[in-house]
């Protein structure tokens, strides 16, 4: 029976764990844990449920192309023979990746539409992905359609960015605080940028979008290190986070030169999963239909059968049926704050209070391995990286607190996507696992390193410096925490990251009480679905 | 060698059911916990969608089970003799069948006694309340008998419409207008439900009587006691320019007659309802040991004589809501 | 007059028995082989007129005796070889009341060959051509000669010439470590490493930590790689070289990291990855077919490789070395270096390194000579169990007949 919203999507919750509470599910790379957690000291936060989609996806794209926020009209900015570019974003967004036909391929449709009538025919629409991964072409036309690939890719209008490129690029100036401000070229010298976001998590957009997404190492190394990061608290939070603040200033110099942006945002509910086999993953233990019990039971035992790279592919083999809840265009700054407020009212959950212990599960996906492996440097960059960003506020867990993260955590890298990743694993982490240090003594020769460069520009690799960026991300959480636990991880792994091995949750809790001290306070924050705890 | 002095497991170990109690979730479901709201629970009752079980397979499977394991049950208690089927020779289309209704075996008896096409493309009005409480239970009832729910107490056209749409379609429908089983042998009033969606959309009724359930498997008891019962279809009806209400005693009173001619003959009941003196079903108003020792009567025509009566006794433990 | 010993026989079943188990367990040869531990050996008559009788104090276990001991010594050897022997040529002894370490090569000083071949003329005693000939039988080195006895005993005969005097602030555990220090630091230097290049030590035993520690102190290239399968292997290698750039990886892990530090590029994918570049000199402290071949494929065209770990029989593909022109030499014990414009007794090099880097402390255990099975077994298998050097103890060996 499929499920039925008869009632409105209920808000996130938080629950205190009592004798009678079930196991709770916990994700644990790709496959699923049943977790008990103690009683009477613990509390489980869950997500707030899909909202409701905006049933013609069409019309709201229309109305936001056609009154946007602080803007005119899309038709009024398009001209014949202008230079158009349209930047989307990269195969990073969402997670997991949409079902056809994807957001971006509809809003690209319009934008297109109203360009033809215009009679724009210099048009280019880059993937910006920055210093990630090339996309495929298989990616590329699920993300713009095939309507749009035939008519753009095979003319050489369609492709994706190039931040190595030494003629592709452009420096367009500093801002006052001494960051260098560089962007795709073809971007910088169109009459109009306009980018299609997916803001699936409130740190996306804005003039990260452009700043960010159309630039490379010159721009990103003032940003992206340890400094900025440790001072973004936290980076889902933009007024709070020193990464944004800097790539406003950089926004700043982008405007102040000329570089005209329509910026177009959307953001969609967190319904991962719909009302197929996987719906049980979203609901709430107690309300567990027999159905889902035994498919539960049944899937959780299959996955743990299978073998690692059957189980990852069956996993990456989902397509999630999101619904978009809003979309808005115009000028970035006044549209962001806008996106922002539409992801909080899908994503926020009031949470009262620090705790002693944070719980993740990770799942086996995250922004940077979209068909690939969630190697243990991406471990870091979820759980210490996004996970523990996930706030508004103050951060879940007390400072000097423990996070205990539930990962398998083996050192498998996939060689085609994540080469420097397994230099860094090999060479950088056994030296150090300080963020500063690190920067300093490494960062430069990866960034520059000609191999990985020549990986990024003609394969599907992560240009050199990116496993130091994904170390980053943990910045503010390594500064925060007293410690990490990583249940289930590969223990010389997880040593090797710097955190402490355990099999079981009590181990974990055992070492935790070490240093928080015994009986801690627990925090379960039952991620995905996403969602983002508002700490009072 | 060595002697195991290990008793063998109990019985209550061996029970499946206790074992998976003993397993947990996810296993057995998980209590809310108090501090949530639970769900509004699955839509049952008059609400309950059995659309599925009028898809190809869930029809096909019925056929099956209603051909195997219903005529089996059915034959094997009631031995059911069908008399005046000839009447519906000129049917054609839907109907609504109306009976009258003692015990749960009417509802296999009836589908069993139809005659094709009707016995396969008909729905059984379902009291929304009693078979639609669970969802397991509506699925069976659903499934077994295509019932649909109809709600009896409340006043809700929800059933009503649902069944009319279905007649539409081509369904006939199967109704028990008494609302439920007699509680002492005794027929009861009829509600207007039957004739109303008659007249609605305009298809014939088709009275049936059928004597004898009551002494199988009446309500309240457990245990089904094998008698022979009889089926006796009457001509089908079609209203007559009178209102819904009016063709409703209409219909009650074919029943009556029905009836009448089950036990005496045809042409008796002929003369007993031309004269007006055909019995009621309904029993006589005063409700003491007289109501149950004149209805031993009207059966057997010697009041208080036969054995195989059930007893005042199997109704009063009888703990049916209806 | 009798002593103790581990006398290596001349018993080709033994020989047999030691290569059978060992193909089945490494290091499994010392208990089956032709190592016999025995109390009742007349003491080595002293074979030449300055010959002297020295007491061992402990003596360490090298991979060459590992090798012999399972019966997996290249015959090459035979002609230089004296059998039955006493092994043990990483002495430190007892003589007149002094310490000394022990050269145990047998050149044509030691041999009384006179005039002495070319090699030793020029201080090159590890090349010395008379293995043969001279009042000594047959051997390259005290412990593979039958006249002069081994350090795997209580009594042994040297020859002056070889004894170094141990100055007081070294102890026996360092004194013990000299000779093979010397062995890698010949090596090490003989690697001829300059200032801009970047170099490769492969392993993480002896030999690779004291190269390592050689090169980190007389001349440590831009960069360093070392790779060394075992942990502690790992940490005593980043310890040993610091001062110098160095990367210290887990086997398997080489390519890439030769690689990253030479910033060339990797081609080729699985088993038939390659770096396109390399660094300019390998030294292989390992001598396993695997590891030269390793050496081969991490060394640039042009490049250089010593090898100092005894590589016996090996299969190996000479394809990269002929297309990359790289350039293959050995590295067999010690003579004279060359350091600065001026020539230095490579033991003399080797107590300052022993001291300066603190090697005494790879001395991880030590043996009575009666459970040599356990020795050599540990040692054996020294890295997989945390071990680096193994020595055999003779200070606490009961006063037997004829101890000074």
């Amino acid at each position: 029976m499929s499920r039925q919203h008869e009632h409105r999507p209920r808000p996130g919750l938080v629950m205190p764990v009592d004798r009678s509470t079930p196991p709770v599910l916990m994700h644990h790379g790709e496959q699923l844990r049943l977790q008990r957690l103690p009683a009477d000291r613990s509390r489980v936060i869950y997500p707030p449920e899909p909202l409701e989609p905006i049933e013609d996806e069409g019309a709201a794209i229309r109305e936001a192309l056609d009154n946007p926020i602080d803007s005119d009209p899309l038709d009024q900015r398009l001209f014949a023979g202008m230079r158009l570019t349209i930047a989307f974003d990269d195969v990073s967004l969402p997670l997991p990746p949409m079902r056809a036909p994807d957001i971006r391929q509809r809003i690209i449709e319009a934008v297109l539409d109203r360009a033809a009538a215009a009679g724009v025919d210099d048009v280019h629409l880059i993937a910006a992905l920055a210093l990630h991964r090339r996309m495929t072409e298989a990616e590329l036309r699920h993300a713009v359609g095939d309507r749009v690939y035939d008519a753009l890719a095979p003319r050489g209008q369609l492709y994706n960015h190039d931040a190595e490129d030494p003629d592709g690029m452009v420096l367009l100036g500093t801002t006052d605080h001494g960051e260098e401000v560089e962007i795709s070229r073809r971007a910088a010298e169109s009459d109009l940028i306009v980018y299609v976001n997916v803001n699936l998590v409130a740190m996306d957009g804005g003039w990260k979008s452009t700043a960010t997404g159309l630039s490379g190492y010159r721009a990103l190394r003032h940003h992206h290190n340890p400094a900025t990061m440790t001072h973004s608290r936290s980076f889902m939070d933009r007024h709070n986070s020193e990464l944004h603040h800097s790539n406003w200033r950089q926004g700043e110099v982008l405007r102040s030169a000329g570089v005209e942006v329509f910026q177009i945002e959307t953001t969609l509910n967190n319904d991962l999963y719909g009302n197929g086999p996987m719906s049980v993953l979203a609901k709430r233990e107690w309300e567990w239909t027999a159905r889902d019990r035994a498919g539960f039971v049944a899937t959780r035992a299959a996955l743990d059968r299978m073998r690692p790279g059957t189980r990852r592919k069956v996993m990456h083999r989902w397509r999630a049926p999101y619904g978009l809840t809003s979309v808005q265009a115009g000028e970035v700054e006044a549209v962001h704050e806008v996106t922002t407020r539409n992801v909080y009212r899908q994503q926020l959950v009031e949470v009262e209070g620090q705790t002693d212990v944070l719980l993740f599960g990770l799942p086996y996906i995250s922004p940077y391995n979209v068909d690939s492996i969630l190697n243990p440097i991406l471990v870091h960059c979820l759980g210490l990286g996004y996970f523990f960003n996930l706030y508004r506020g103050r951060p879940l867990v007390r400072e000097g607190g423990v996070v205990i993260m539930s990962h398998p955590t083996t050192p498998e890298f996939n060689p085609v996507h994540h080469p420097s990743y397994i230099d860094f694993f090999e060479e950088v982490l056994p030296e150090t696992t300080d963020p500063v240090e690190m920067a300093e003594r490494f960062e430069k020769d990866y960034a520059n390193d000609e191999w990985y460069r020549h990986l990024y520009r003609t394969g599907h690799a992560y240009h050199g410096v990116h496993p130091f960026y994904m170390w980053y991300w943990g910045a503010h959480a390594l500064d925060h925490l007293g410690g990490v636990v990583v249940l289930g991880g590969d223990p010389a792994t997880v040593r090797r990251l710097g955190y402490r091995p355990a099999s079981t949750l009590d181990d974990a809790l055992e070492i935790a009480s070490d240093l928080v001290g015994p009986t801690p306070t627990i925090t379960y924050f039952k991620n995905p679905p996403l969602m983002m705890a508002d700490v009072k | 060698m060595r002697v195991r002095t290990a008793s063998l497991p109990s019985l209550r170990d061996l029970d499946p059911r206790r074992r998976i109690r003993s397993l947990g979730f996810p296993y057995t479901s998980a209590p809310t916990p108090a501090s949530v709201e639970p769900l509004p629970g699955p839509a049952l009752g008059d609400r309950y969608d059995s659309d599925w079980a009028r898809s190809p397979i869930a029809r096909a499977t019925r056929v099956v089970a209603q051909e195997t394991v219903g005529r089996a049950v059915t034959t094997a208690l009631c031995r059911p003799r069908v008399h005046n089927r000839d009447r519906m020779e000129d049917l054609e289309g839907p109907a609504v069948f109306v009976a009258n209704h003692h015990s749960h075996l009417d509802t296999g008896l009836l589908i069993g006694s139809l005659p094709r096409p009707w016995r396969h493309e008909v729905v059984v009005a379902a009291a929304a309340d009693y078979f639609f409480d669970t969802p397991a239970r509506a699925a069976a009832a659903a499934w077994f008998w295509g019932a649909v729910p109809m709600e009896r107490q409340r006043v809700s056209r929800r059933g009503a419409l649902a069944a009319a749409e279905l007649i539409e379609e081509g369904w006939s429908l199967a109704i028990f207008p008494e609302g439920g089983r007699s509680p002492d042998g005794w027929g009861q009033a009829h509600k207007g439900g039957a004739a109303y969606l008659a007249a609605r959309c305009g298809v014939p009724v088709v009275p049936v009587h059928m004597d004898g359930t009551d002494l199988v498997l009446p309500k309240g008891r457990r245990r089904p006691t094998p008698h022979r019962v009889t089926v006796n279809f009457g001509a089908p009806m079609h209203r007559d320019g009178e209102d819904a209400r009016r063709f409703s005693a209409r219909i009650e009173a074919t029943l009556e007659v029905l009836a009448d001619e089950t036990r005496s003959d045809w042409y008796s009941a002929r003369l007993a309802a031309a004269r007006g003196e055909t019995p009621s079903l309904r029993g006589p108003e005063f409700s003491t040991w007289r109501r149950d020792w004149l209805l031993e009567g009207s059966r057997a025509g010697r009041p208080g004589v036969s054995s195989s009566r059930r007893s005042v006794r199997d109704r009063a433990r009888g703990n049916d809501p209806w | 007059m009798k002593y103790e010993a581990l006398r290596f026989e001349d018993s080709p079943t033994r020989f047999a028995a030691a290569f059978l188990a060992s193909s089945l367990r490494p290091g499994a040869g010392g208990s089956v082989g032709p190592l016999r531990h025995r109390t009742d050996i007349d003491p080595p008559a002293l074979p030449g007129p300055d010959w002297v009788h020295v007491t061992p104090r402990l003596s360490g276990i090298c991979g060459s005796d590992l090798a012999a001991l399972d019966g997996r010594s290249s015959r090459w050897f035979e002609p230089v070889v004296s059998l039955p022997f006493v092994p043990g040529h990483e002495v430190v002894a007892d003589h007149e009341g002094r310490r000394v370490v022990l050269e145990p090569v047998l050149g044509c000083t030691a041999r009384g060959t006179n005039p002495p071949c070319r090699p030793c003329s020029e201080g090159r005693t590890g090349n010395c051509e008379r293995l043969e000939h001279g009042c000594v039988s047959p051997g390259m080195q005290t412990g593979f000669c039958e006249d002069t006895g081994g350090g795997w005993s209580t009594l042994m005969a040297a020859h002056p010439s070889q004894l170094h005097t141990v100055p007081d602030d070294l102890d026996d555990e360092a004194a013990v470590m000299v000779e093979p220090t010397a062995c890698a630091l010949h090596g090490a230097l003989a690697a001829e490493v300059g200032r801009d290049e970047t170099a490769a030590v492969l392993g993480g035993g002896t030999m690779g930590l004291a190269a390592i520690a050689a090169l980190a102190r007389w001349s440590p290239p831009r960069r360093l790689l070392v790779v060394a399968r075992h942990p502690h292997q790992r940490r005593l290698a980043t310890g040993l070289a610091s001062g110098t750039e160095v990367t210290v990886v887990s086997d398997g892990e080489e390519l890439r990291a030769a690689r990253r530090i030479t910033g060339s590029m990797l081609t080729g994918s699985g088993q038939h990855q390659r770096v396109a570049g390399g660094v300019d000199v390998t030294i292989d402290c390992v001598g396993s077919g695997e590891s030269i071949t390793s050496a081969l494929a991490l060394t640039r065209p042009g490049g250089r490789v010593v090898l100092i770990g005894m590589p016996s029989r090996s299969t190996l593909d000479l394809t990269p070395l002929w297309q990359r022109e790289i350039s293959v030499r050995g590295a067999y014990t010690y003579g004279t270096e060359t350091l600065e414009g001026e020539s230095v007794r490579t033991f003399e090099l080797s107590m300052e390194l022993v001291a300066a880097a603190g090697l005494g402390a790879l001395v991880s255990a030590h043996y009575p000579l009666r459970r040599a099975t356990d020795a050599t077994s540990h040692a054996a298998r020294a890295g997989s169990r945390g071990a680096t050097k193994i020595c055999f103890d003779m200070r606490d060996a009961p006063d037997t007949e004829g101890r000074p």
